[in-house]
């Protein structure tokens, strides 16, 4: 009886093949090409070719030539100024979102989402044709007199950069705020408005303070998908939006340096790990005192 | 129109959500300076009763007078009360200090003085020594004295409280309960709380407002409700209540006989003018306390019942002894008595006669 229920129901081969899908998957899919990389950013390449040879001169030529630290500090300030607009964007919309019930509530998630399901080509295209010196931006400053000539402030530079990776992440930055607004409990509030405090007093003392680990952990999630873009700079960045994935993007492309643009890669790995663990920790600090 | 000693009244309180009722028709005075407990069952509504005057609801109908004036539209930040709430509701993000000066913060008192009042406060409930704690690094006793000197540091004239000792393990409960008791003594302020559990509310209360069912069942004092229960609920809500049914007889002066199947028992029914305005041949019930029950033989005065023991467990200082009554065996008795030292006890299936005094004995309605 046991012998043959022993294949039927759950595999006993089920408990090891899981763990290893929980293991196999991130190592060899995750860990190991950035593993690759940090070993090919210890190479150089010599006439197009790659000499396997360990160096560290990727690293000195980043740190020496007077072209790429001043742009990884640009793209640093640009994405935090992204997180922080996102975030600001942000939070009125999550907290609007916890005050609905029911089928409202449900229907501008799903609306604040949608976004999320098209492509990112596609909407950095939109937001193309709403930014540059044609766009509807543009023509509608014209319209009501703003402007008597197309304004260039924010056509194919950094700030249309800025404009664009604000819009199309701010979907990022309002799930964690409205999750970490939805997790204070309404005795909270009510304990406040019962010790005499208005609405906006129980909003800033208590609502805001408490819903800082999720717009923290907001902020540095946003800040480490805009660092790692480079599509979007690409494509509304011009001459002049030029950003740090563009420069490891163009060594792998144009320029064909692997080694040079591997060790670029781990510098931003860096950043990132960086961001998330100051994210982390902040959150936790808060967090802890629950 | 404010009455003198009455801080807060509710006339025909009731709320309902939709087409369900949680409360019918709620009258109760709250008199100034007392400790009022609000008992009864889950689901019976006594939480609804805080909440609406603490203002985190509102009534469906009645009114909700605080010195004459309706105060149901009054938004919760006007209201001079203040709740220690069920899971305490301290703000996590906040120290002990500023979790109990937090009703001073936001009313703009000096800074000077908000730090004497809560180190007064935190020292009327022993915690001066934690002040620079979060919440979460105190105990379940701790968190409950810091709701408490949170809420009096205001200087309220209601203090509610729901059911704050619910999650608290039975040998602290029994101490926070003398603790409340004592603090409320001493700041001489009117205390509302919602529990559930008979013995605690008996322990605590001046008054006691018995629920069921979105009605109030009875008030008054714990000794009132205990020994002379005005409804069938709440005979049996306080314990191991014997009840007896039967149909009333003629009134004799302060008492009152029931005829039931184990015989015609006297009940005493001073004080409880609603029993003899009954008329007779009403359906009652004859109810007596364990404890109340003696066995042998009978002085002037008191109701026999004859009864076969079935059962006798030893229980330290008393005795429990479940009977069943001879004329009528499905009708189960219950004795409690004082244990004898020398260890020699009732046997089962002994004939006994049960003696119930009258002025232990009371009627309710059926």
């Amino acid at each position: 009886m046991s012998e043959r229920a022993a294949p039927a129901g759950p595999s006993a081969l089920a408990p090891w093949l899981a763990t290893i899908a929980a293991y196999v998957v991130p190592l060899g899919f995750v860990l190991a090409p950035m593993a690759l990389f940090l070993v090919y950013s210890f190479f150089s390449v010599d006439h197009g070719s790659i000499v396997f040879s360990p160096t560290i001169a990727n690293y000195v030529r980043f740190f020496t030539d007077p072209v790429f630290l001043p742009i990884f500090w640009r793209t640093c300030l640009l994405c935090f100024t992204v997180a922080l607009l996102c975030v600001l964007f942000a939070f009125p919309v999550a907290y609007f979102l916890t005050t609905l019930r029911g089928r409202s509530r449900y229907m501008l998630l799903v609306l604040l989402l949608v976004p999320l399901l098209m492509s990112y080509v596609i909407k950095i295209y939109a937001v193309r044709s709403i930014l540059g010196g044609n766009g509807m931006l543009n023509r509608a400053l014209l319209a009501t007199g703003l402007i008597d000539k197309p304004s260039m402030l924010f056509v194919f530079n950094l700030n249309a950069v800025l404009l664009t990776l604000t819009v199309l992440l701010i979907p990022f930055a309002v799930l964690p705020i409205f999750l970490s607004l939805e997790r204070i409990p309404k005795a909270l509030r009510h304990a406040s408005a019962d010790l005499g405090a208005t609405n906006a007093q129980t909003f800033w003392r208590v609502t805001v303070p408490l819903s800082l680990p999720g717009t923290l952990s907001a902020m540095s999630f946003v800040f480490v998908l805009a660092i790692g873009d480079f599509l979007t700079p690409q494509m509304v960045g011009g001459q002049s939006g030029f950003t740090f994935g563009r420069i490891i993007y163009s060594q792998f492309g144009t320029a064909f340096n692997w080694p040079f643009g591997a060790a670029l890669s781990v510098i931003l790995a860096a950043v990132v790990i960086l961001a998330i663990r100051l994210g982390g920790r902040l959150e936790s600090k808060h967090g802890g005192a629950k | 129109m404010a009455e003198a000693g009455i801080l807060l009244k509710l006339r025909s309180v009731s709320k309902s959500y939709g087409a369900t009722a949680i409360l019918h028709s709620i009258d109760l005075d709250v008199h100034d300076g007392e400790f009022i407990t609000i008992l009864g069952p889950s689901g019976s509504g006594k939480t609804t009763i805080l909440r609406l005057i603490g203002g985190f609801t509102q009534p469906s109908g009645g009114q909700i007078l605080l010195d004459g004036n309706d105060i149901a539209a009054m938004p919760i930040n006007r209201r001079p009360f203040n709740t220690v709430f069920q899971d305490y509701a301290l703000f996590p993000h906040l120290t002990v200090e500023a979790n109990v000066g937090y009703g001073l913060a936001v009313r703009g008192t000096p800074r000077a003085e908000t730090a004497k009042r809560v180190a007064d406060a935190l020292e009327l409930v022993q915690l001066s020594h934690l002040g620079k704690r979060f919440p979460a690094q105190l105990s379940g006793g701790q968190r409950q004295r810091v709701a408490l000197a949170r809420a009096i540091i205001c200087r309220p004239r209601l203090i509610l409280l729901d059911e704050p000792l619910a999650a608290l393990d039975v040998e602290l409960r029994r101490h926070m309960q003398t603790f409340l008791k004592s603090i409320q003594t001493e700041i001489r302020t009117t205390f509302l709380f919602v529990t559930h559990d008979q013995e605690e509310a008996i322990a605590m209360a001046d008054r006691i407002c018995v629920m069921s069912a979105g009605r109030i069942e009875q008030i008054g004092s714990p000794h009132e409700v205990y020994y002379r229960p005005g409804t069938e609920f709440v005979a049996k809500f306080f314990g191991e209540n014997n009840l007896i049914p039967g149909t009333l007889g003629p009134v004799d002066g302060a008492t009152r006989s029931i005829d039931t199947a184990v015989g015609r028992l006297v009940c005493a029914i001073d004080g409880q003018p609603q029993i003899a305005a009954l008329p007779a041949g009403s359906p009652a019930l004859a109810v007596f306390r364990p404890e109340a029950v003696g066995i042998g033989e009978a002085a002037e005065g008191e109701n026999r019942i004859a009864a076969r023991i079935d059962q006798v467990a030893f229980g330290g200082a008393s005795t429990m002894v479940n009977t069943a009554a001879v004329y009528q065996p499905q009708q189960v008795l219950k004795a409690r008595l004082p244990s004898r030292p020398d260890g020699t006890s009732l046997s089962q299936g002994e004939t006994v006669r049960l003696v119930v005094p009258s002025s232990a004995c009371r009627l309710v309605p059926a």
